[in-house]
């Protein structure tokens, strides 16, 4: 009996240590790795929100809502009258945000081009249209490929060019709907690098230096190309700092100021910017503080929904569309219009 | 053998008032039953899952699942991504170079495979062994990129606690019953 | 299928295909590769298979099963103990504890006031089968089933009497335990029961520091004290000890008849045993007890109405378990002191969502708060009516003949058969018979024969 009693006894003892060292091991653990009070997985950009002062050679003059819902993007016409696609609609305001008038179409408009004839050319995600001023459609013409997904237009006198970031190229029509050229495809011969385009954001705009800009997001470039599709030079570097393109894939968007300077939006860090024709940061118009409301759209889905469009008037002027806050701000130097004028 | 009851039952009336209260019991629980199978669905079952539309990327879901590490995990929806060079979501905001170095990546784990498939795609895909489920390469991928990183409760993992615990804390309240059946979010961009 | 059912089929499969790929189309190309690489696709491994809960059901009502046949017919200890670890093995370690009987019950009231959540079948056998089984054979499931039982069991080494006042006090906490968790639940505030759990983190290996540290007290403690976490805060053991109650088959210490010879007076580690009541009662003190008892049940409606009236002014503190109204708190009283918290910390963004969505989340927090106020005035009733069940408890006078445990306290465990000469006879064991020189001393053959301590130990 009591040969079984000490064995029990010593059987007993040893549970005891043994869970007893085994909790003390799991707990001694735990209060090791206890959690220090910031967040230790934070991805902090807050020092890249703040724009240096130096940069901000322009302040905004006005801002006003767009009549229609979900506006996308914005163009401006020979008679500086301002065409904000939105939703089913193009809607034709003044310089003041007064609604002079406004077209139905049936699906949703992504972009608006408006020639100096006053034809308004008009993408409908996948092929183009075109209206007469008053909104009458004119012609419809299909893209070439499958998968289109027009992003920008640009109108000139002779040609059109819209740019489909789905087959990454840019497509020239003349002004009867014959297609020209496709610009912009990967050529290792011509060295064309080609589009790198994450997202449907591919903008051209034509420059008055005879020359088209294209964004390539991707590699945070802006390219020139010749109307038959030469390259001709690329500028642009990726960083988060003010000088480069944020993020992944910027700038997203571009204006032509009339002295030839080039306005480009990004988004992920809303930004808007002024570079000289050769590439170098002249002055930022607008930066993250302003459109909050953009940059917190990101929060639940992607950047992709945010976004902005700019762009620019004779007197200098720069007009941004804020397609989550529905409105457009417009921008002015600071030290007059005279100094826009100014070569850099 | 039968547990005989002694030869002499105290109280036949205890007997009787214990059969009463048992009889009433057996009732009420049949009762419970009845009324769960009004409510119980032909296809049962729940598992938590987090929501990428309320996900706001908080951390907590790698600290306060009951697990360790955390039965929740970043997946890669790989028809969404870009495949871009600099990876958001792989490389810190303002990294040295575009290299693997510890010290240029935003996970804190070194979770994610940085793969050269073309110029100039890269492939990224989660090694789920070292994800702790943090969510800083979704915060750099949903902020500046596509949103093809988010973080899903792995089920091959999570135990189905009756109260999730990270749900208790989701700073976005985010996380949800939902059906077994369809335990994942499968993510589709709509872009127009 | 006929020719209308397959025609529908095809029509319903044709608009799905449109519109998936409809969707597909809405997406953002990716990038066209020219070299042969193929996209992988997200892994989706599926959660356990419903079948291995039913599975779980299963192996539960086995084992229930098996626990009242070593109780009632086999009324062997040893069978229940290796039982018991089997069970610690499948139940505890295995499954993690988790989804177990104990919070089921809040699980069974979140469903029926919930209608966005439906009790699934097998979280409903887990509650109903070790009522069921108590109602007719007793607390089986406690001694042979539950893994936290099983638990406390091991670590049993020395057991120490708790002294009646206290036991009695502390047994009422089982119930008030029970009260809240499902006042709790009812709210959908918290699963405090499953919160609160300490064996479970120890299951899983990992939990907070002080769920960790309480599960180390509970076994610590659980040395000398049998079955702390059983006998004073289970609160499924309050539900099963209703139900044992008014159990069918008593588990008896004889499995015939007691012959009063004290010998199973110290064999209850878990303090279930009981004596037979002393003849009948001196008749002077029973006016005085009747009268007592009179005034206990007068008394209780007003324990209940008082109970109910402090439950009501708990309501505030109780309503901030619930993360919604915790939120509104907190935003509330941001605006009033406003603090910097770290960049994207959970604080800053749940305040971020609080300002983002705050008519919503304001009205959703007064409309809990109100819920929470009816819960808690019907927890505190309930609090007043255990309070005054066991005044009245105290008050009441039960007759036994024999010795045997409490059915409603007894976690039939079976250490007290060893202990029974009757229940030695039945096994064949010889039992040491007094002899003319060992009648003089009486206590040798009491000290040959096993004691509670003895038969802790296997």
């Amino acid at each position: 009996m009591r040969r079984l009693v000490s064995r029990r006894w010593f059987v007993g003892r040893g549970v005891v240590a043994a869970v007893l060292g085994r909790l003390a091991a799991v707990v001694g653990a735990e209060a090791r790795a206890a959690k220090p009070p910031a967040n230790p997985f934070a991805y902090d950009i807050t020092k890249f929100r703040t724009i240096d002062p130096k940069w901000l050679h322009y302040q905004q003059v006005a801002q006003f809502k767009v009549p229609r819902s979900e506006a996308r993007r914005v163009a401006i016409g020979p008679d500086q009258n301002l065409y904000v696609s939105a939703g089913n609609y193009v809607c034709v305001l003044n310089t003041a945000g007064q609604r002079l008038n406004e077209f139905a179409l049936p699906s949703p408009v992504r972009c608006v081009a408006v020639a100096g004839d006053g034809l308004v050319y008009v993408s409908l995600r996948d092929h183009l249209e075109v209206l007469d001023s008053k909104g009458q459609r004119r012609a419809s013409w299909e893209s070439p490929n499958k998968k289109t997904w027009f992003t920008g237009l640009a109108v000139g006198d002779n040609d059109l060019f819209a740019a489909d970031s789905g087959n990454r190229v840019v497509l020239r029509y003349d002004r009867s709907g014959k297609l020209l050229k496709r610009i912009g495809e990967k050529n290792p011969d011509r060295n064309i690098p080609g589009f790198v385009l994450p997202s449907p954001f591919l903008d051209v705009e034509l420059h008055p230096d005879g020359l088209l800009r294209v964004n390539n997001p991707g590699r945070h470039q802006v390219l020139a190309f010749t109307v038959e599709g030469d390259m001709e030079l690329a500028w642009g570097k990726p960083t988060m700092a003010i000088e480069g393109f944020c993020g992944c894939c910027n700038p997203i968007a571009l204006a032509i100021l009339p002295g030839g300077r080039i306005v480009t939006c990004e988004k992920g860090l809303p930004r808007v910017k002024v570079y000289s024709v050769r590439g170098e940061l002249e002055s930022v118009v607008a930066g993250p503080a302003t459109f909050a409301d953009n940059a917190k759209a990101c929060d639940p889905t992607d950047c992709t929904t945010g976004g902005l469009d700019a762009v620019a008037d004779r007197a200098g002027r720069i007009y941004v569309l804020d397609p989550v806050a529905n409105d457009l701000r417009v921008f002015a130097r600071r030290d007059g219009p005279t100094a826009s004028s100014q070569a850099s | 053998m039968t547990p005989a009851s002694p030869p002499n039952p105290p109280v036949s009336r205890r007997a009787f008032l214990r059969d009463g209260v048992r009889l009433g019991a057996m009732t009420g629980l049949g009762a419970l039953l009845g009324l769960a199978s009004t409510r119980s669905k032909a296809k049962p079952g729940y598992v938590w899952q987090i929501d990428p539309n309320k996900c706001v990327r908080c951390g907590n879901c790698a600290t306060a699942c009951v697990l360790k590490p955390s039965a929740v995990k970043c997946v890669q929806a790989y028809p969404i991504c870009g495949y871009c060079e600099l990876c958001t979501g792989y490389f810190v905001p303002e990294p040295n170079a575009l290299t693997t170095a510890a010290e240029n990546q935003v996970c804190p784990t070194a979770a994610i495979r940085r793969r050269f498939i073309e110029e100039p795609y890269y492939e990224y895909s989660i090694d789920e062994e070292l994800c702790i489920g943090c969510g800083r390469c979704v915060e750099g991928c949903t902020r500046f990129g596509n949103g093809s990183f988010y973080l899903q409760i792995r089920h091959d993992r999570c135990l189905n606690c009756n109260e999730c615990s990270i749900a208790r804390v989701c700073a976005g309240d985010a996380i949800h019953r939902v059906p077994a059946s369809q335990p994942y979010f499968i993510k589709t961009t709509a872009h127009e | 299928m006929n020719l209308a059912g397959r025609i529908a089929l095809a029509v319903v499969i044709g608009v799905l295909a449109w519109a998936t790929g409809a969707r597909a189309e809405q997406r953002f190309p990716p990038p066209e590769f020219e070299s042969d690489y193929q996209m992988p696709a997200m892994t989706t491994p599926p959660p356990r298979a419903l079948v291995w809960q039913y599975i779980d059901v299963g192996v539960l009502a086995v084992a229930l099963g098996v626990a009242v046949w070593l109780v009632h017919r086999k009324r062997s200890r040893t069978g229940v103990l290796v039982l018991s670890v089997l069970s610690l093995i499948y139940f505890g370690f295995y499954r993690t504890g988790c989804i177990c009987p104990i919070g089921a019950p809040q699980n069974v009231l979140f469903g029926l006031l919930n209608p966005n959540y439906a009790v699934p079948w097998p979280v409903v056998g887990l509650f109903v089968l070790p009522v069921v089984v108590a109602l007719f054979a007793g607390r089986a499931f406690c001694a042979g089933v539950c893994p936290h039982g099983a638990l406390q069991d091991l670590v049993l080494l020395k057991p120490v009497q708790v002294p009646l006042w206290l036991e009695r006090g502390l047994s009422l906490v089982p119930f008030l335990f029970l009260g809240a968790g499902l006042a709790f639940a009812a709210t959908g505030s918290i699963f405090l029961i499953c919160k609160l759990d300490p064996f479970v983190p120890l299951f899983r290996r990992h939990g907070p520091t002080w769920s960790l540290l309480l599960g180390a007290a509970f076994l610590l403690v659980g040395t000398v004290v049998g079955r702390p976490f059983c006998r004073f805060i289970c609160p499924y053991g309050a539900l099963l000890r209703l139900a044992a109650m008014v159990t069918k088959w008593r588990v008896r210490v004889t499995p015939d008849l007691c012959t009063q010879c004290k010998l199973c007076e110290q064999s209850c580690p878990f303090g279930a045993l009981r004596q037979p009541s002393s003849g009948t009662p001196d008749p002077r003190t029973l006016p005085v007890e009747r009268r007592r008892l009179l005034a206990l049940l007068l008394l209780w409606p007003a324990l209940i109405a008082v109970g109910a009236w402090i439950g009501a002014h708990l309501t505030v503190p109780a309503s901030r378990l619930h993360p919604t109204v915790r939120l509104a708190e907190f935003y509330l009283e941001h605006k009033k002191h406003p603090k910097q918290y770290p960049i994207q910390s959970p604080e800053a963004l749940s305040l971020l969502r609080a300002e983002q969505t705050w008519p919503e989340l304001q009205a959703a927090a007064l409309q809990l708060r109100h819920r929470i106020g009816l819960s808690m005035k019907l927890f505190g009733g309930w609090a007043g009516l255990v309070v005054g069940a066991g005044l009245i408890g105290l008050a009441v006078r039960r007759s036994r003949t024999d010795y045997e445990p409490d059915s409603g306290a007894c976690l039939a465990c079976a250490r007290c058969f060893e202990s029974c000469p009757q229940e030695l006879l039945r096994r064949g064991v010889p039992i040491p018979l007094p002899t003319a020189a060992s009648a003089a001393q009486p206590q040798s053959v009491v000290a040959n024969l096993p004691t509670a301590a003895q038969t802790t130990n296997r």
